[in-house]
């Protein structure tokens, strides 16, 4: 029954529009709220992600950037607020539910999080196996391989994590969550830690496969190459709300120097 | 108390996970062989070496009493009773305990725990479902092994003193042992074994931010856990005076 619909989702890629709600917001989050004990991270957030829009958020660190995308992906509950994903209600979803919504959410970790047992194959078979039940070898190699060579990376396919440098560990990681074909993807700091090259180029990367997969995404960084390559809008965060909207050339001009610090 | 509340929820989900939507064979098995066979020689020879001392030590107090004769005996109870099914989890539990306490953590603070769950495949089944079992079953196989090598080791034992040949010595040692002794010993170590393997599991799928939390995850695993071992096997002493004696 997975399969089948997975298999309908590839031939013609025009049924995931029955997903998404009418006006376009695949992500709606208004006034949320979350606190760590007496912690308060998250005030007031309120955002809307439309249908193949890629928002970057910009923060120091410690802001609750992270905190903000964990609630979306359900790893974290929020206290208050409404957060709806694909016109769903996170809050109200059942287990099953969730799971289900999270195969449409592809959520890159600030380290990559490469499952450091397995090798790279291993790595990209795991949520074919374990989330579309595909058992055929054959399927399992093409798919793989197909994703690896999206990003690049065809070569690496028997090595293990502790084999890759920096940026190909987010190139893997970012073959393994598209190898689900989320609808949303959700990226974590995906620059941080690499050179200002390999920095470039995943960017770039980013744009290419938002391309090619039609995805939406919301972008979590502090580099503004980064942003400036991937952002049709960006979000400023600060003290556990966002003070500021727009595109990278408007905020640029802001007078606001909490703003214009971003951009110095 | 709220650590309560989270432990018998976790036990829970490893209830409702054992075979939801199939079961994780491959790690499974594979958790067997890291539990089992990379536990062997530590166990083996912690075995041999209990048998050899305990025999060493009862056997000049027997003398007195000119009860040699039954050494044998006395040891086999006390091993297969007591000392073997004790000392092999406590073992167990610096060995498996720990390991599985650092690596579930170290994957929680490297996020590959929440990678696993954000992609909808089910962590609980394939890395605490495996582990938690494969220690449930290994841990009764690794301590009959050890009785049965601390045997040979309380021959030996015996040895030192004056030749006793193999075959007495274990038939003595066999006719000292009730049936009701080996059966609440053997069960009392599946219940060593799933501590052993639900503790670590916990204390690494629970470990905090931040990579010192590995090490305490790791560390607090091995104390729980053998604080676990010692009350069970008190609750099991009651219950088998209670239902034999
Ligand atoms: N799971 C958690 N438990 C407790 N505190 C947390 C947790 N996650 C984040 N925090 C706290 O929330 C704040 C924001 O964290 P985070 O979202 O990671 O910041 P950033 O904007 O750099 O991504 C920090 O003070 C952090 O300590
Ligand atoms: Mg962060």
């Amino acid at each position: 029954m997975e399969q089948a619909q997975i298999n309908q989702v590839e031939q013609e890629p025009e049924t995931d529009k029955e997903q998404i709600p009418e006006d376009g917001v695949v992500i709606r989050i208004e006034h949320l709220k979350k606190s760590f004990g007496e912690n308060q991270v998250l005030k007031d957030i309120n955002l809307e992600l439309h249908k193949g829009e890629n928002i970057v958020v910009l923060g120091r660190s410690g802001q609750g950037k992270s905190v903000t995308i964990q609630c979306i992906a359900g790893l974290l509950e929020p206290d208050e607020g409404k957060l709806e994903v694909l016109g769903k209600e996170i809050s109200t979803l059942n287990e099953d539910e969730l799971k289900e919504l999270r195969t449409k959410i592809g959520f890159l970790f600030q380290s990559g999080a490469l499952y450091d047992s397995m090798t790279v194959r291993e790595n990209l078979e795991f949520p074919l196996t374990r989330v579309l039940q595909i058992k055929d070898k054959e399927e399992l190699t093409k798919r793989v391989e197909d994703a690896l060579d999206s990003v690049g990376l065809k070569d690496a396919i028997d090595k293990y994590p502790s084999d890759l440098s920096g940026g190909m560990r987010k190139r893997v990681g970012l073959a393994r969550t598209l190898i689900l074909r989320p609808q949303i993807m959700l990226y974590d700091e995906p620059t941080t830690g690499l050179d200002p090259i390999t920095a470039r180029e995943i960017s770039e990367l980013i744009v290419t496969l938002q391309e090619k997969y039609e995805t939406s995404a919301i972008i979590i960084t502090h580099d503004m190459p980064c942003a400036r390559i991937t952002a049709d809008r960006i979000v400023v965060m600060n003290d556990g709300e966002y003070i500021a909207t727009g595109t990278y050339d408007e905020l640029a001009k802001s007078p606001d120097e909490l703003i214009n610090n971003f951009f110095k | 108390m709220a650590a309560v509340g989270e432990q018998i929820s976790f036990a829970t989900q490893f209830g409702r996970n054992i075979f939801r939507n199939g079961f994780e064979w491959n790690e499974f098995l594979h958790q067997c062989y890291v539990v089992g066979v990379r536990s062997i020689s530590l166990v083996a020879i912690s075995g041999f070496i209990i048998g050899f001392v305990l025999t060493l030590q009862t056997q000049p107090t027997m003398k007195q009493f000119g009860a040699e004769s039954f050494v044998p005996g006395m040891v086999a109870i006390s091993i297969v009773r007591e000392i073997g099914p004790m000392i092999i989890a406590l073992i167990c539990t610096g060995k498996i305990a720990s390991s599985i306490g650092a690596e579930l953590g170290s994957m929680k603070v490297t996020e590959q725990i929440d990678a696993m769950e954000v992609s909808s495949a089910n962590p609980i089944q394939y890395l605490v479902v495996t582990r938690i079992l494969a220690c449930t079953l290994m841990v009764p196989l690794l301590t009959v092994m050890a009785d049965a090598l601390a045997f040979v080791g309380g021959w030996l034992g015996v040895n030192t003193q004056g030749h006793v040949s193999a075959t007495l010595f274990f038939r003595k040692a066999f006719a000292a042992l009730e049936f009701s002794d080996m059966i609440p010993a053997v069960v009392k170590t599946f219940f060593f074994g799933f501590a052993i393997g639900f503790v670590g599991c916990y204390k690494g799928y629970h470990a905090s931010r931040g990579t010192e939390s590995v090490g305490l995850a790791a560390n607090s695993a091995v104390v729980t856990a053998s604080l676990w071992i010692i009350l069970l096997d008190a609750v099991a002493v009651q219950i088998t005076n209670l239902l034999y004696y």
